[in-house]
């Protein structure tokens, strides 16, 4: 029985156990994907008549000519913060008890951590990748070519991480799910105190400053340029860095405190 | 070599507003085979026993081992050989049966065949073949429990501890779970199971120790216990409160239960005429008396101090399923 109860084994039959509970709470999905969704429609209609083609021209033309490519990152962004849903998982089985039945069994510690920011990753991938699907259909067209949405996408994906990480340390140093759930508050100054609407140039006073030091800016910021400008690499490097930073901050505060967790009192 | 072996162990929580002794000086012995029972109140310190015992919690202090193996310092071996069905534990509502015990059996090592024949044993063991494939969700709370016990007992280990197995069941479930756990028992299954119900302790446990604000206060076979108090006892009745008082002073040596004073005698029927004569001689009108062996009930009264709530619960729900 022992060569079955690899780290590899372990973590893969929690991650589908824990895939199994998405799939059948599905409707848990539809709000962060349609307030995504919305980012990228509803911003569209408003904005997309004056600072898309019209815009040609004048000093407003920050989009050049498609603002779909604008404002699709923030959508993404918006999308990938679904990851936060790691922490979530990870207390509920707290709260209900199953993490003390896994920790009475010989299961390694680190595949009952690692399985909900499996299943975060799993969701972070699928609903950015569904928002940059409906994006490519009305109208997205990297300006690097279709590399760009690989590069949109890696991007999602690693600041996904860095929020699942975010939400795991959070929910479990405070212990409930409202705690997971207050973590995903993030999601407003993240989103808005950010270069959301217009560059970051035609940000003013306070808000420049605090989008200086938002993170979120230099990942939108990287999305946007190989999806407006072209390839800007001292601008994608930025991206890269702050999304890697923050992952790797969130990720080393999540296993601190979920090794904090799984020791006995 | 004895099952489960505690000495003296003791466990106190510390946080910042205060310490608890949670469970404060704890022994007792378990031989393989049996059915021990820890019977004691809401906070009498089972779980937190149940928690250490199963690697779960630290210890203290104090030392506890099962099958000869040292709890405290080698927990991985002591969580091969024993099953927990915990009494907070979670069973995921969202996953069948079926597919519970299946992950299980994966997590503790099976082949994706052997855990197929093994859930299928299982499910039969524990009664829920019928229920295997609808989600946890709506099993009845017999159901889950079964379930739970069905989980804990996935890598057939020799030691199994069941932290109240039957606590809020009716009547019914109650019964088909104590003859489960009998079952294994008979199967060589050593187990140790708390419990608040004295009906249960009765019943199931092959020996009891009865724990008490994190103290075991009495140990021993239920007829061992009842034995200990000696005697017989009698109960005496009053119209009211004031006859009451009137015969705890001319009785002495009385414990009482609300409207009821006990007390302990050797051949109790032939004694009554006498303390009726003397109670009646002071004014005392007596409602009733009886005499009776000694109940666990009774040992529980005389070991605590007082009398355990709930017990009463067992019987009137039995009552009214009768009903
Ligand atoms: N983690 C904990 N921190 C502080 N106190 C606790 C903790 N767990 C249990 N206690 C306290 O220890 C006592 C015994 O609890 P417990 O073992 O759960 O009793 P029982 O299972 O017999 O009802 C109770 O007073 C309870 O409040
Ligand atoms: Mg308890």
């Amino acid at each position: 029985m022992e060569s079955n109860r690899s780290f590899l084994i372990q973590l893969q039959i929690l991650t589908k156990r824990m895939v199994l509970r998405v799939v059948r709470r599905p409707l848990a999905e539809l709000p962060n994907l349609i307030i995504s969704a919305f980012f990228l429609f509803v911003y569209d209609g408003a904005l997309g008549g004056v600072f898309g083609g019209s815009a040609s021209g004048t000093p407003f033309d920050f989009a050049k000519g498609n603002f779909i490519n604008f404002i699709l990152p923030v959508s993404i962004v918006s999308a990938s913060l679904s990851g936060a849903a790691s922490g979530i998982y990870l207390v509920e089985d707290i709260e209900s008890g199953v993490f003390k039945r896994y920790q009475s069994m010989p299961i390694s510690r680190w595949a009952i951590i690692l399985a909900p920011m499996n299943v975060g990753a799993f969701r972070v991938l699928l609903q950015s990748g569904l928002i940059l699907f409906i994006g490519i259909i009305i109208g997205a067209d990297p300006a690097v070519g279709n590399i760009g949405f690989l590069i949109v996408l890696s991007l999602a994906f690693l600041w996904g991480m860095g929020f699942a990480g975010y939400s795991v340390a959070a929910g479990v140093k405070s212990g409930s799910s409202q705690g997971a759930q207050a973590a995903t508050f993030l999601f407003f100054p993240a989103i808005f105190l950010a270069p959301t609407f217009v560059p970051r140039e035609a940000l003013k006073g306070w808000l420049e400053t605090a989008a200086a030091y938002n993170p979120t800016t230099y990942v939108i910021e990287a999305m946007r340029a190989v999806m407006v400008d072209g390839w800007e690499l001292d601008v994608l490097f930025r991206g890269y860095l702050s999304a890697g930073l923050f992952a790797a901050l969130t990720l080393t505060l999540a296993v601190l405190s979920a090794r904090k967790a799984t020791e006995k009192a | 070599m004895l099952a489960v072996d505690v000495k003296n162990i003791k466990k106190t929580f510390i946080s910042k507003q205060d310490t608890v002794e949670a469970v404060k000086d704890v022994s007792f012995q378990v031989k393989q085979g049996e059915i021990f029972g820890l019977l004691g109140p809401n906070g009498a310190g089972k779980s937190t026993t149940i928690l250490m015992l199963t690697t779960l919690l630290s210890i203290t202090d104090g030392r506890a081992s099962v099958l000869g193996i040292d709890v405290a310092t080698k927990d991985k071996e002591v969580r091969e050989k024993i099953g927990v069905a915990l009494q907070d534990t979670g069973i995921d509502n969202l996953l069948t049966g079926r597919e519970l015990f299946f992950t299980t059996c994966r997590l503790w090592g099976y082949s994706k065949k052997d855990s197929e024949k093994r859930t299928t044993e299982i499910l039969e063991l524990v009664g829920l073949v019928e229920a295997a494939d609808r989600r946890v969700k709506t099993y009845s709370g017999g159901m889950k429990r079964r379930l739970d016990l069905g989980l804990s007992l996935v890598h057939s280990p020799e030691i199994l501890f069941l932290d109240e197995p039957t606590t809020g069941l009716d009547p019914g479930s109650r019964r088909v779970l104590w003859d489960e756990i009998k079952r294994l028992r008979d199967n060589g299954v050593t187990i140790i199971l708390t419990t608040q119900y004295l009906e249960e302790a009765d019943e199931l446990a092959d020996r009891i120790a009865i724990i008490d604000e994190g103290l075991v206060v009495a140990e021993g076979t239920s007829d061992e216990l009842k034995a200990g108090i000696g005697g017989d006892v009698i109960t005496f009745a009053f119209e009211n409160n004031d006859f009451l008082e009137d015969a705890k002073n001319i009785l002495k040596n009385t414990v009482q239960d609300k409207n009821e004073l006990r007390i302990t005698v050797e051949d109790g029927a032939s004694k009554i005429p006498g303390y009726l004569k003397d109670l009646t001689s002071n004014g005392v009108e007596v409602s009733s008396v009886s005499a009776s062996k000694p109940t666990l009930d009774d040992v529980f009264l005389e070991v605590t101090g007082y009398r355990l709530e709930g017990s009463e619960d067992i019987k009137n729900e039995e009552e009214k399923s009768k009903r």
